[in-house]
């Protein structure tokens, strides 16, 4: 193996490349180990600007069909691609989901992760650093493909996505066997990216009330979840969506505690969902409807949160925003 | 000097016990806080990487103070104490290289460059005992074979019979080599993929390149722990786990692989204590509780 070319960075980037540490955030390790203000500035290219590749998001080009039952698949296969914990071993460890590489279902041209990618833009998905069974000892990053680009330059027919999607999960990333019904929704929703779909703009803003959709409707997936594992994925998918919106509070300690009282009640109907408690559905709905004030209370400081453009500015790499340390 | 270690002691104690990993310094003066909890607060990594840079820098008395403020957190880290001996070397303080290198080689009595260090410490000192050194590494260059370092030891041993030969000359002292976090970052990834590969003993040596270069960093010891826990050396695994766990107690993946050791030694309640204080530390879930969640539930390792 030509393991030379994996060298890069220091240890700190390597820690998120491997994802163990990102618990040391809190014990801040080496001088120079400083956590990144937003975990995605991890595996964010060095030339890219934070305050556009994180301040901004390709729109999805997502087709509904008609079909319920079909829409229903689709919204548990878009939660699972967004939820690190789909994949196993030091991906999930580094907070790594589907939609890391695939922003919005589409590519990621500012992707650089130490030790995986070559140019931005690409990965290596046949490494031993994430993958116990597709090791080939060869370094040859490719370039992330377009989820939403011409159907011929994807190579996967429809009906053979939830092999290969399993292929890509089990093998790939080391992850556990997924439901059967979150194997055919991220099939499903995969397929229903399309160009013909695609919104005239090309990219918007990363705010609040969408990372706050992300995780409704992840819970709203979980209370029709045809089976109690499927419906604690998808509970797990929303928790992680509010480490995304705690991530871009940290400087604000009132709602970051909010926001951890809100995962805690998360926690528990996900475990609530796992030993198929009656009442689940009834009590997403009830936190559903709390997210509303949570959002409103949110909202009202979002100016001084990481999604306002201008604090994303002052974002420096290993460190925070403009020497205030955004810590918890 | 006194105060300063029941500083670094009580951190450690908090950080057995689940509390922070160093006690944090609140100005003191009054109120109702212990004189322990008050004063300066150290980090070992980063501690470590001073020392580091400072002995690169041959700054030697800047590195022996850090590598001492090492030791006193981290006593079961032998990288620690080597540095601290090496420094103490660069700057001629012979008694303090010697008593770093002795507490070195009760860690590690099979070290070379501990024993070389040791060497040279009593031979600078005119002990007599330096030979005993010396024979040491005589002996194992006679019986070096495979997977043996001949080429350190025939420094090592070139040096020492120097010092012995001319106790007081000036520059008798070890070469000390350069060691660079880029590196430890390469022998990082290096050990990750190799564990992946399954490849123990392999991922061993290349930790052990990265610990020179980082110390008691809590991920290098982790993975450490790991290695020795798959290679079925449970007891060094769990020295591991609980130095990763007195450097970040709230380490993500020390509690989880931790807990896992619990369920092979069958200590389900354990492993769940384990897992409970993972959940504190993720708020929004995460890989390691969710993986050791599901060790606890099926008894072993789910994916086999």
């Amino acid at each position: 193996m030509d393991r030379n070319r994996r060298r890069s960075g220091t240890l700190s980037r390597v820690r998120a490349g491997v994802g163990l540490a990102l618990a040391l955030a809190a014990s801040g390790a080496l001088a120079s180990d400083t956590p990144e203000a937003l975990r995605a500035m991890a595996w964010l290219a060095p030339d890219a600007d934070p305050a556009v590749a994180l301040g901004r998001a390709p729109t999805e080009c997502l087709r509904l069909p008609d079909d319920p039952a079909r829409v229903r698949s689709i919204e548990i296969g878009r939660a699972a691609f967004r939820d690190p914990l789909l994949l196993g071993g030091q991906a999930a460890r580094a907070g790594l989901s589907c939609e890391s590489c695939h922003a919005g279902g589409r590519d990621n041209p500012d992707f650089r992760f130490p030790g995986l990618s070559g140019a931005p833009g690409t990965a290596d998905v046949s490494t031993s650093l994430f993958s116990r069974v597709r090791g080939n000892a060869v370094f040859d990053p490719l370039p992330i493909p377009d989820l939403a680009g011409p159907r011929a330059a994807l190579k996967t027919p429809p009906e053979a996505l939830p092999a290969f999607i399993r292929g890509l999960v089990v093998e790939e990333f080391d992850g556990a066997e997924p439901p059967e019904a979150v194997l055919r929704g991220l099939a499903d929703y995969t397929a229903a990216l399309t160009p013909d779909a695609c919104p005239a703009a090309q990219d918007g803003p990363v705010t609040l009330a969408g990372h706050l959709s992300d995780a409704r409707r992840a819970l709203a997936a979980a209370a029709t979840a045809p089976d109690p594992q499927t419906a604690a994925r998808m509970i797990s998918s929303a928790r992680s969506t509010l480490f995304l919106i705690d991530e871009r509070y940290r400087a604000l300690p009132t709602e970051t505690r909010a926001l951890r009282a809100a995962a805690a009640r998360l926690a528990r109907l996900q475990a609530a969902a796992r030993a198929s408690a009656p009442n689940l559905a009834r009590d997403i709905d009830v936190w559903i409807l709390d997210s509303r004030r949570l959002e409103r209370r949110l909202a009202a400081r979002e100016a001084q949160s990481l999604y306002a453009p201008s604090r994303l500015a002052g974002l420096s790499r290993n460190g925070g925003v403009e020497g205030k340390r955004a810590g918890p | 000097m006194g105060s300063f270690r029941v500083l670094v002691l009580a951190g450690v104690i908090a950080a057995i016990t689940g509390g922070a990993a160093l006690a944090a310094g609140s100005g003191g003066g009054g109120g109702l806080d212990l004189p322990s909890d008050s004063g300066p607060s150290y980090d070992p990594a980063e501690e470590y990487a001073k020392a580091l840079a400072a002995l690169n820098a041959r700054d030697y008395r800047a590195a022996a103070r850090s590598a001492q403020r090492v030791t006193q957190a981290v006593p079961q880290n032998l990288e620690a104490w080597k540095l601290l001996g090496a420094a103490h070397a660069g700057a001629e303080n012979w008694r303090g290289a010697r008593r770093a290198y002795e507490r070195a080689l009760r860690l590690a009595p099979e070290d070379l460059s501990v024993r070389g260090g040791l060497g040279l410490a009593l031979a600078r000192l005119q002990d007599p005992k330096a030979q005993e050194q010396l024979d040491w590494l005589r002996a194992k260059a006679a019986a070096c074979g495979p997977g043996c370092d001949a080429a350190q030891l025939r420094s090592l041993t070139a040096e020492l019979e120097q010092a012995l030969a001319a106790p007081a000359s000036p520059g008798a002292r070890l070469d000390q080599p350069l060691i660079l976090a880029d590196a430890g970052d390469a022998a990082y990834l290096d050990a990750v993929g190799l564990i992946n590969e399954g490849r123990y003993e392999a991922a061993l040596v290349s930790l052990d390149a990265a610990r020179a270069a980082f110390g008691p960093h809590p991920d290098v010891l982790t993975y450490q722990g790991f290695a020795h826990r798959r290679l079925g050396r449970f007891d060094t695994a769990e020295g591991f786990y609980r130095q990763a766990l007195a450097v970040a107690p709230d380490h993500r993946g020390a509690l989880e692989y931790y807990g896992e050791l619990k369920v092979e030694r069958g200590d389900r309640a354990g492993a769940r204590r384990m897992l409970a204080r993972l959940e504190q530390a993720c708020a929004y879930g995460c890989a390691e509780a969710e993986t050791l969640r599901s060790w606890i539930e099926t008894g072993g390792d789910p994916g086999r």
